[in-house]
């Protein structure tokens, strides 16, 4: 059914907002450039009204959903390459059809660690992308292979490369065609947004200089496989860093004494320029790892992982400041209550896996609770990710299978966590259920969040004025009623 | 003039809006004959348009063939600012109903010939054969639309120096900053809202009082500017009672006004039923014109 004149209006539904608030609003949308609409300026400048008018029965209308770490789905793995170029943009093309039953209408897919050669040309066939009832491919995220050895997580270790050229590097695995400025690389006329991440540890020799130059060229660096420490951690952001790969899995568990990665989300205003660790820290850091946590019951192999012996980390060409100042700190105390002191850089967004296997619902709280604009919903869902799939042993690459439990999946043989089969909609479930947010706001960690993140805000991820009609209806309990793609609605739950 | 007392801004709001559906109704209003509506902004008829909206989904009411004349707007203020008349018109009415674009009416505060855009209004408003229902609300100092104490009762549609005491009011929609509050709007005249063939005010809140006082108790004002309204043939002022303020807004009404009005709303209904059943024996041929009181 499409409307006389092309617009169409939501009525009756619960909007969710910028700021994770639900308001009972209608929203305008015209169906034919597949765009939402300035309601009241379409009504007093262009004098229309939409001839539609769509009652959602007091459900919610939510941006379509964004899932910015996934490996693949219903069968495809998008880092199976196997040389012919037309199967795999029909596997992508497929995934992209079929994932709008959980709600995503935009994904950037993931290409793990590859033997090197594979990269340039992997790369070059995740250009963004969509059907007229699929979801958006919004580029590329490569995982590795500039990741430590240590947090490898299923990452193939014989692949795994360090940057010693620094940008060179990147270019020479990558390929420099993909890595080429602005938005050429993506050489479409269409409208969809261009989205290039890189999943590097900053301790890796060459990665920290790599990154700038990444920054600089639009592309996002997100901290993740990585022991960096403190010191290092808070550096890659200052250089430009704005993510972290799959919060608190493939990193240091929070330590007191150097909160590394995870300590970011609670960076202090007081260090906003870090201090060298030594003049702080006199104990020995290496006697204290690993680090067992009483109460974490959790598989997770690369908690037992064997501890990095921090002398060993070579911090040689990294750019760190060689006088840590404090200057951007506040010199003196204020009196506002509700201020924080001004930072000197931004915390980083943290995509956290909320399938309740590979982060304990405490730590899901912790993390949000300490910086909840930074949090973003993410399944890291494996190429088995499919909704209608049974338990048990799955075929996946180079001979390796996987153990599927409900939503746990293995390395057969081992206790591996190798990745999710989790769906995004039920992230958003899990979610609220595990922080005790509203609906809202859980929403926005899957929406707004991300598309932030990834600088697309104003298209994705929003229900500004002229972002795109992809929106994902929940009923109040946070189930996928329908799916809407650019003004059309491509998935019903069928009752 | 009649004067309907109910107990709070919802049941106002209730009998203003089931009056206006009645009344437009009876219109049976066309394309080529449409009801000319002029309706107002502020908080005092956001229970009416609440009301007219529920109607609207009810499906015992539509806009199809209404046109409609807003009171006032600002003159600068960017049409999709947020406290703009544009703005609240559409938001807290237009988008629920479904009147056509093309039919509503609002002054431009932006033209850049404000003289010329108030002129063009009041000859649209004449095209239209005139207003037949003006739905107004008042300030606190008796301005009905922008019509600020002083205003001549004979004036037209024009640009308007707001009063300081409703800049002051009106602060606390732009952050309290005074100098953010528009100086000028543009605002239909006194003599505008006398033109209209009927006229009904909505006034609720303890902080009216005084001014309802002034407009019917005294005498013709320009320094209450709603008290033109005993000039007018077909006036309905519809007040809340809200008794449980202190201070009620009928405190300021004398005993004897209160309850001349409670009867004769009384001997209305009655005299209306009488009216409404001879139509139905199609012995009354005239459409009535003013109050039966």
């Amino acid at each position: 059914m499409t409307s006389a004149n092309g617009l169409i209006c939501f009525t009756n539904c619960l909007l969710p907002q910028e700021d994770g608030s639900l308001v009972e609003k209608d929203l305008w949308v015209d169906e034919q450039r597949g765009i939402i609409l300035d309601a009241q300026k379409t009504f007093y400048v262009n004098k229309e009204r939409p001839a539609r008018i769509i009652d959602l029965g007091g459900n919610i209308l939510s941006p379509g959903l964004i899932d910015m770490q996934i490996n693949g789905g219903y069968g495809f793995d998008f880092s199976v390459y196997e040389n012919d170029d037309e199967a795999y943009q029909r596997g992508i093309q497929m995934v992209a059809e079929r994932i709008v039953e959980t709600g995503v209408t935009s994904l950037l897919p993931t290409v793990i660690t590859q033997e090197k050669s594979i990269y340039p040309k992997l790369l070059g066939l995740l250009k963004p992308f969509s059907t007229p009832t699929s979801a958006t491919f919004l580029g590329w995220h490569a995982e590795g292979p500039f990741i430590e050895l240590t947090k490898r997580g299923a990452h193939a270790p014989g692949y795994l490369l360090p940057a010693t050229d620094g940008f060179k590097a990147f270019e020479e695995v990558y390929g420099a065609v993909n890595l080429t400025e602005g938005e050429d690389w993506t050489m479409s006329g269409d409208s969809n947004p261009a989205v290039r991440m890189i999943t590097a540890a900053p301790e890796v020799p060459g990665v920290m200089n790599a990154l700038e130059e990444s920054v600089k060229r639009g592309i996002i660096f997100s901290i993740g496989h990585s022991v960096a420490s403190t010191e290092v951690a808070t550096s890659a952001i200052q250089h430009g860093a704005r993510l972290i790969t799959h919060l608190f899995n493939a990193m240091p568990q929070l330590h007191h004494r150097d909160p590394s990665i995870i300590g970011l989300l609670g960076a202090s205003p007081h260090l906003a320029s870090p201090i060298p660790i030594s003049v702080h820290l006199p104990c020995n850091l290496s006697e204290m790892l690993p680090l067992e946590l009483p109460g974490v019951a959790s598989p997770v192999s690369e908690l037992s992982s064997p501890s990095p012996n921090r002398k060993d980390l070579s911090l040689s060409g990294i750019n760190t400041p060689k006088t840590p100042s404090k200057h951007q700190s506040r010199p003196s105390l204020h009196l506002e209550k509700g201020q924080i002191a001004d930072m000197s850089f931004e915390r980083p967004f943290y995509g956290i896996i909320v399938d309740g296997i590979h982060c304990h619902p405490n730590s899901v709280r912790l993390a949000y609770s300490s910086h909840p604009d930074g949090c973003i919903l993410i399944t890291d869902a494996m190429k088995i990710l499919d909704p209608h799939l049974k338990d048990g042993t799955h075929e996946w690459r180079d001979g390796k299978r996987f153990m599927k439990e409900g939503e746990r999946l293995y390395l057969e043989g081992t206790t591996t966590l190798a990745g999710s089969v989790v769906t995004l909609d039920k992230c958003v479930r899990n979610f609220s259920m595990f922080t005790g947010c509203s609906l809202g706001e859980a929403i926005k960690c899957a929406t707004y969040n991300p598309a932030k993140c990834l600088g697309i805000e104003t298209k994705k991820g929003t229900l500004r004025p002229q972002a795109h009609a992809d929106f994902t209806v929940f009923d109040r309990q946070g189930v996928v009623l329908a799916t809407w793609v650019r003004g059309k609605e491509v998935w019903t739950r069928s009752v | 003039m009649r004067l309907i007392i109910r107990e709070d801004s919802t049941t106002v709001g209730d009998y203003i809006a089931n009056y206006m559906c009645k009344r437009i109704n009876e219109f049976e209003p066309t394309p080529q004959r449409p009801f000319v509506l002029g309706l107002p902004t502020g908080s005092s008829p956001i229970p009416t348009y609440k009301a007219l909206i529920a109607l609207v989904k009810e499906k015992k009411l539509s806009f199809k063939n209404v046109v409609t004349f807003n009171m006032d707007e600002y003159v600068g203020l960017p049409r999709d600012h947020p406290e703009s008349y544009h703005t609240f018109m559409f938001r807290e009415f237009f988008s629920h109903i479904d009147i056509p674009p093309s039919q509503v009416n609002i002054l431009d505060g932006n033209a850049e010939d404000l003289i010329a855009e108030c002129k063009t209004y009041e000859t649209r408003i004449k095209e239209y054969g005139g207003i037949e229902l003006f739905l107004g609300g008042i300030g606190e100092d008796g301005h009905i639309a922008f019509n600020e104490p002083g205003s001549s009762l004979a004036s037209r549609t024009r640009i308007k120096t707001l009063a300081y005491d409703t800049i002051l009011a009106n602060a606390r929609f732009f952050n309290n900053d005074i100098s953010a509050v528009p100086r000028m709007a543009l605002t239909v005249g006194v003599a505008t809202v006398l033109d209209s063939r009927e006229v009904v005010v909505v006034v609720t809140g303890q902080r009216k009082a005084l001014a309802l006082s002034k407009a019917i108790e005294d005498g013709v004002n320009h320094l209450w500017t709603l008290s033109a309204l005993q000039l007018h043939p077909w006036a309905l002022i519809v007040v809340d009672e809200d008794a449980t303020a202190d201070r009620p807004l009928l405190a300021e009404l004398h005993v004897k006004t209160v309850k001349y009005f409670k009867s004769i709303e009384r001997v209305q209904d009655e005299v209306e039923r009488t009216q409404a059943l001879l139509k139905a024996r199609g012995r009354i041929a005239e459409k009535q014109v003013g109050s039966l009181e």
